[in-house]
């Protein structure tokens, strides 16, 4: 079924049309990964969607997209969320391509669309810095126009699978006179450029997703500015679209919430009434989230944008997330200290899924940043 | 949700209005508090004349045939009003009553009595009903004073008894916000038998209790919003705190998921789904109003300023038809084993 076809589906159609290509084509071998794959791992999965042209499902189809609506890119990602799909290197798909498409030049677009969707070319997002976190407009990192070139010096960091890159996109300063926000630019940075140093962060979960990247008189063409100069600020926020919703879907909740029903059955708690109010209150927590968030699905499927009151999904389900796992902690007895499964069964894991938790409450805007948002553009709160 | 039910529940919500405007002052509650019988029957004339009486009979008999999701977005508008009139009960067992017409005119009113224990949704037993003579005692029967007759839940099936039958004695406690619990005791009273069951009509008023603790949680928290918007203190609005800030932020996303549970219930009105919102409602309304004292500080301890209202309201609604606790241990009960 062609792109235009599957739009024109209803939801529900669609969605079973989703389940069917998934459960068609996804590797089995990498359901549910435990960490965050690699390039080397994920790309199968990749090259299998651009293969049926499936992988971006929110570009226009002008430019090789499927140009699904919202509500149905939603469901795109729920279904790939159930069947437990690994997330790809998509940074490309999610942030590039939309950039581009908006904002691009034409010769931007025809050099990197079609190498996002062949694969050839994989993105690395550079927002981050040592100084510049929840505060990401007083970042340092600067560009100087030398000629047909900007020069660029400085450091990033957080950047998630950089190791696996061969390009970054990146937010650097390009006016040290403007307010924070107004001196800010978008440049387009292979990852070969020499003066580039990119060094592995192992994060508590001993894994090496994150890295930082170092920026030493890197050159590269006036030509890789997207857009205006100074204009970075804009477009960056501008990009934040209807995937926001994504960071409160009840999915990382729900599946911790089984493994810990789980653990209560080994550990012999499960009619223990102590524990069983405490699951319950976990558990109607989780179903009245999932009726938040349908609500804010349903806004998609009419068509409407979401507004600043998405931060609410984002701030009740990561904390969520990390309540069930602090109850997995506190039941599991000694194997709350343990560093591998229980027992070699990766369903049984409390130390993991407890380690796992903790930056959910710190990427995409910290809590407390998405506290800030709601208090001064929901609620109409006065500045601090 | 089609458009039209959308439609179907804005009318109501703007008909609520001519009774429990949300920015209308709280005089006529006040003026009702700690009196007898507690509100009004002109009100009552007028709530029945809006057709909210007969909500839930069907045209046929004379009432407008609509379903929980209409009560409930009447319910959230009278909690936001702290309308003291017992609405939710007449009208949740007007579609079992025999005499509905005189019911749905608002010429007379019938409140519901079941409960011989605290805490509890299920309907007492003790209560026996044989040769047209009931006896046994009803607890916590709200705004019971108001009422021409009682239906009341017996072993023996429903009984219809009249508030000055013979052999009925009604004592009254006041509770926090100014209304009454009545307790029934009925001594060989004669009653006439009415068919049906009590509890789906229970099921409607728990959700309706939901939605009711909804509407004041809400228009405390806007109280405490605008609060926050105009006090000074140290040279600045006290909402540019931070701390405070979070604090609301918080108490917006507990108001929120109440909205999307009490809604997602009235869509699909379950029991496990009524157990969910009346657990999220009873600790949410009590968690919002405390806070709106909190936040209104010293000026929120004081009976002259409104939000104490919505506390002591809230302190009412959350315990009645099962608190929290219940509703949660019947959820886990109800619903079904979770999967991935």
């Amino acid at each position: 079924m062609d792109a235009a076809a599957l739009d024109a589906l209803d939801d529900e159609a669609f969605r079973l049309e989703v389940r069917r290509f998934v459960e068609a084509h996804y590797p089995p071998a990498l359901r549910n990964p435990p960490k965050r794959l690699h390039w080397a791992e994920n790309q199968v999965w990749y090259r299998l969607l651009a293969e049926h042209g499936w992988l971006a499902p929110g570009w226009p189809r002008a430019y090789g997209g499927m140009g699904l609506s919202a509500a149905k890119q939603l469901i795109v990602i729920e279904e790939f969320e159930r069947h437990g799909c690994a997330r790809t290197n998509d940074h490309g798909v999610v942030m590039v391509g939309p950039l581009l498409i908006r904002y691009g030049s034409e010769a931007q677009k025809r050099f990197f669309l079609p190498k996002i969707l062949s694969g050839e070319a994989i993105w690395c997002q550079g927002y981050s810095e040592p100084n510049a976190g929840s505060d990401l407009a007083s970042l340092r990192t600067e560009a100087v126009i030398d000629g047909d070139d900007y020069v660029i010096n400085g450091q990033k960091t957080w950047t998630t699978l950089a190791t696996d890159a061969n390009w970054i996109f990146l937010l650097v300063r390009t006016d040290k006179a403007a307010k924070k926000q107004e001196g800010i630019s978008f440049l387009l940075v292979p990852m070969d450029s020499p003066g580039i140093t990119v060094r592995p962060i192992i994060n508590l979960e001993l894994h090496d997703e994150f890295c930082e990247v170092f920026f030493d008189n890197v050159r590269v063409p006036r030509a890789n500015l997207v857009g205006e100069e100074n204009k970075g600020w804009t477009m960056a926020k501008a990009l934040l679209g209807f995937e926001r919703i994504f960071l409160g879907s009840p999915r990382q909740s729900a599946y911790a919430l089984v493994r810990l029903k789980l653990l209560a059955e080994r550990m012999g708690l499960a009619e223990d009434p102590t524990f069983q109010d405490r699951f319950t209150r976990l558990r109607l927590d989780l179903e009245d989230h999932k009726a938040l968030y349908e609500t804010f699905a349903a806004r998609l499927r009419r068509g409407e944008p979401l507004g600043a009151d998405v931060s609410m999904l984002k701030i009740h389900q990561s904390e969520l997330f990390q309540r069930i796992t602090e109850a997995m902690l506190e039941i599991a007895g000694e194997n709350a200290g343990l560093l591998e499964p229980m027992e070699g069964n990766r369903a049984l894991h409390p130390a993991g899924l407890f380690i796992q938790a903790r930056p959910a409450t710190i990427y995409g805007g910290s809590n407390e940043i998405q506290r800030n948002i709601l208090a001064g553009s929901v609620l109409d709160l006065p500045a601090t | 949700m089609s458009g039209d039910a959308n439609d179907a529940l804005r009318l109501i919500r703007d008909s609520a209005a001519a009774i429990a405007p949300r920015q209308g002052d709280l005089g006529r509650i006040r003026a009702l508090r700690f009196a007898r019988p507690g509100f009004d029957r002109a009100v009552w004339r007028q709530m029945a004349e809006l057709g909210w009486l007969g909500l839930l009979v069907e045209e046929t008999r004379g009432g407008s045939g609509l379903g929980p999701a209409e009560l409930c977005a009447l319910a959230e508008e009278l909690g936001a009003g702290l309308v003291p009139e017992p609405l939710p009960f007449a009208a949740a067992i007007a579609p079992l009553l025999p005499d509905a017409a005189a019911v749905i005119a608002g010429e007379r009113i019938v409140l519901p009595a079941w409960q011989e224990r605290p805490n509890t949704l299920a309907p007492g037993t003790a209560t026996r009903f044989a040769g047209g003579r009931v006896s046994g005692t009803k607890q916590f029967i709200p705004m019971a004073d108001g009422a021409d007759a009682f239906l009341v839940a017996t072993a023996d099936g429903l009984a219809l008894v009249e508030r000055d039958a013979p052999g009925v004695t009604l004592d009254l406690a006041m509770t926090q916000d100014g209304g009454h619990f009545g307790t029934l005791t009925l001594s060989n009273a004669p009653a006439t038998p009415v068919p049906g069951r009590i509890e789906p009509a229970l099921e409607t008023i728990t959700l309706a209790l939901a939605a009711t603790a909804l509407g004041l949680m809400d228009r405390a928290f806007a109280l405490s919003l605008d609060y926050l918007r105009t006090r000074r203190q140290f040279g600045r609005a006290i909402g540019s705190f931070q701390a405070l800030q979070h604090r609301a932020a918080d108490l917006k996303l507990q108001l929120e998921l109440t909205r999307a549970t009490v809604a997602a219930a009235a869509a699909a009105p379950s029991p496990a789904a009524i157990s969910r919102a009346k657990a999220r409602a009873a600790e949410a309304s009590l968690l919002l109003t405390r806070q709106a004292i909190q936040l209104h500080g010293g000026i929120g301890y004081t009976d002259e300023y409104d939000v104490g209202l919505f506390l002591r309201k809230a302190m009412v609604i959350a315990n009645l038809h099962g608190s929290a606790a219940l509703h949660r241990a019947r959820f886990a009960a109800l619903a079904p084993d979770i999967t991935e």
